[in-house]
């Protein structure tokens, strides 16, 4: 259906993002730049869907593709909007949004 | 599927949303009675379980009945976002119970602490999900339901908002969360690439001929890891320990004995449904074996952590982690007696650890410290809540006598009934319940076999209290009804049994 080098291309774009989300997610010890790393490994799925979607040999499949990324976008924002409240929660408490402060709970 | 019996269907579902909505009305008109949101809430979970045990197909409850019996257990077509399976319909239930178990204990906490509202409402929330989750026929839907359950879940967490301790909690648990949800959602994206679809259904249906592509199989890779969070298997387990250990006891409950379930039927969905549908009620044979090395990983990693803590709340959680490795058997065996003790253990486990958090919760109220060696002499000052304890205890070594022992019996006969490589995953988890034992025994052995130190927190004196042992009524109820399941179906499990055992069967013929 597709072009195979075209495909394994936008793989790797996606997977990069993933990859780079994912190293930010358990790197980061800022608390926004961790919720920034957690949208971007979020998005590597949402691109994934549109470029499946944009290549769907019948409508239907693609309909199905789109609003599915439509669906993780809307998830993506509400993921982070939980977390803003958790980072304020949390720096009403400590005065600090460090993760790496947080150790009150050990291994 | 017409879309009136979907409305009808989700009608006991609204009831939670509408509970919800009615609690956090009810904090902003400050009605800020916690009785008043209690209330709400334990109606609205009781309404919903008979609804869905009438739809089970309960005599007494017929006249409730919500969807008709034609469309449970109904083959699914390739556009449906639900299925109303029996299996399903089960699970409801035994979210439900985790739900009313937390709602029913938290009755008792102190009326002076804030966010009873903020709790209730996100309870309801988070049951919410879980119910979606049980009749999703759809991975992207699955997924969503999913997220429901884990994004109120992390709020449930740190609703206190004042503690560190459970903030921090919080904090961890929305890391882990969100990274599952990324690696879940990637997966799915590469399976809707691989199949040109994301029903269960579909991806069913082709899964023979797509199954060896990199696309389906790195899908799926994806979906082991990001589900594999939620259910707390090795080796990514950490996270559990440190959520249970400093979220507040109730929700420590709610998290052990409600969210991960959910976490595991979607785990069955998602790697039986398209087994089932597609090859035969097996898994392609190196799906199988991961599945197989991973359970077993996880029951002996969990076993052996706990062998060596000291602190109670985080031996409940490593045992918590060493049970999802049974109940993941069922879903590496995948043949129908497997997938009914599975369902029983996880039915089982939800009275036995929920209960022993709620029991924990009740302890700390007492003034009795987080570490074991805190609980000695609790026999002798609180009897009957001891009882309840060694019960739940004995049940999660599977003892028998309480339920756990017959879901461990027929999980494990289940898997020498497979026969094969299967017969050393029996092997395997039979081993691992004697290890259990050490450590509840150690439990118990502290509770009854050592004396108490000092005078009693609670009281000031050193006699035993009775009745109650100053719980309160909502905790007292909530934990004798743990104890009444634990025994009755312990005694007489045949009921269960039936109802698991055509759930089953009936979730292996899903697609035909």
């Amino acid at each position: 259906m597709t072009d195979p080098f075209a495909t394994a291309g936008f793989l790797g774009l996606s997977g990069a993002l993933l990859v780079i989300g994912l190293f930010g997610i358990l790197t980061r010890r800022n608390f926004i730049l961790l919720l920034i790393s957690i949208e971007i490994a979020i998005n590597a799925a949402v691109l994934n869907f549109v470029y499946f979607a944009a290549y769907a040999p019948s409508a239907p499949i693609a309909l199905e593709g789109q609003s599915a990324a439509v669906v993780v976008i809307a998830l993506a924002a509400t993921e982070i909007a939980v977390g803003l409240a958790i980072v304020l929660a949390l720096n009403r408490v400590r005065g600090s949004i460090n993760v790496a402060e947080s150790s009150e709970l050990k291994l | 599927m017409s879309y009136t019996v979907v409305l009808e269907e989700f009608l006991p579902a609204l009831l939670l949303l509408g509970g919800a909505l009615l609690v956090f009305l009810a904090d902003v008109v400050r009605v800020r009675r916690l009785e008043v949101f209690g209330g709400i809430a334990v109606a609205a979970i009781v309404g919903t379980l008979g609804s869905v045990l009438a739809d089970l197909g309960t005599p007494y409850l017929e006249a409730f009945r919500t969807i008709p019996a034609s469309v449970v257990d109904a083959p699914i077509a390739p556009g449906d976002l639900f299925a109303f399976t029996s299996l399903g319909l089960i699970f409801q239930g035994i979210f439900l119970l985790a739900a009313l178990l937390v709602a029913l204990a938290s009755l008792s906490r102190p009326s002076h602490e804030r966010g009873a509202a903020v709790f209730y409402g996100l309870l309801l929330l988070a049951t919410l999900g879980m119910m979606f989750v049980a009749v999703a026929a759809d991975l992207i839907f699955l997924l969503l339901a999913l997220e429901i359950t884990a994004i109120s879940s992390y709020l449930l967490v740190g609703y206190t908002r004042r503690d560190p301790r459970p903030l921090e909690a919080s904090m961890k648990f929305y890391i882990i969360g969100a990274l599952s949800a990324a690696l879940s959602f990637f997966g799915a994206s590469l399976i809707y690439g691989a199949y040109g679809s994301t029903s269960l259904l579909v991806v069913g249906h082709t899964y023979p001929a797509g199954a060896d592509g990199p696309l389906a199989l790195a899908g799926f890779a994806f979906l082991l890891v990001g589900l594999g969070f939620e259910v707390t298997l090795v080796p990514f387990h950490m996270w559990a320990v440190d959520v249970y250990d400093g979220a507040p006891h109730d929700v420590s409950a709610f998290l052990a004995g409600g969210t991960k379930k959910a976490g595991l039927f979607a785990f069955f969905l998602v790697f039986l449904t398209p087994v089932v549908i597609g090859a035969g009620a097996q898994l392609s044979g190196s799906l199988e074996l991961l599945l197989a090395i991973l359970a077993v990983a996880t029951m002996t990693v969990g076993n052996v952590a706990a062998l060596m803590q000291d602190q109670m709340k985080r031996l409940l959680a490593y045992s918590s982690i060493s049970q999802a490795g049974y109940m993941l058997l069922g879903v590496a065996i995948g043949t129908a007696p497997a997938i009914e003790g599975a369902t029983f253990q996880i039915f089982a486990h939800v009275v036995l650890k929920a209960g022993a958090f709620l029991v924990v919760g009740a302890v700390a109220a007492m003034g009795v410290g987080p570490f074991v060696r805190d609980y000695r002499g609790l026999g002798h000052r609180r009897p009957v809540l001891s009882v309840a304890f060694a019960l739940m205890l004995l049940g999660l070594a599977g003892i028998p006598l309480t339920i756990g022992f017959f879901s461990k019996f027929v999980l494990f006969s289940a898997a020498v009934e497979a026969g094969g490589l299967f017969v050393w995953l029996a092997v395997a988890g039979v081993l691992n319940s004697a290890l259990s034992v050490f450590y509840y025994a150690r439990i118990l052995r502290v509770m009854y076999m050592e004396p108490a130190e000092g005078t009693d927190p609670a009281t000031g004196t050193d006699g035993p209290l009775l009745p109650l042992g100053g719980l309160g009524y909502g905790r007292a109820s909530a934990i004798a009804l743990c104890a009444v399941v634990i025994v009755l179906f312990g005694i007489d499990p045949a009921p269960l049994l039936t109802a698991f055992q055509s759930g089953a069967s009936h979730f292996l013929a899903l697609g035909v």
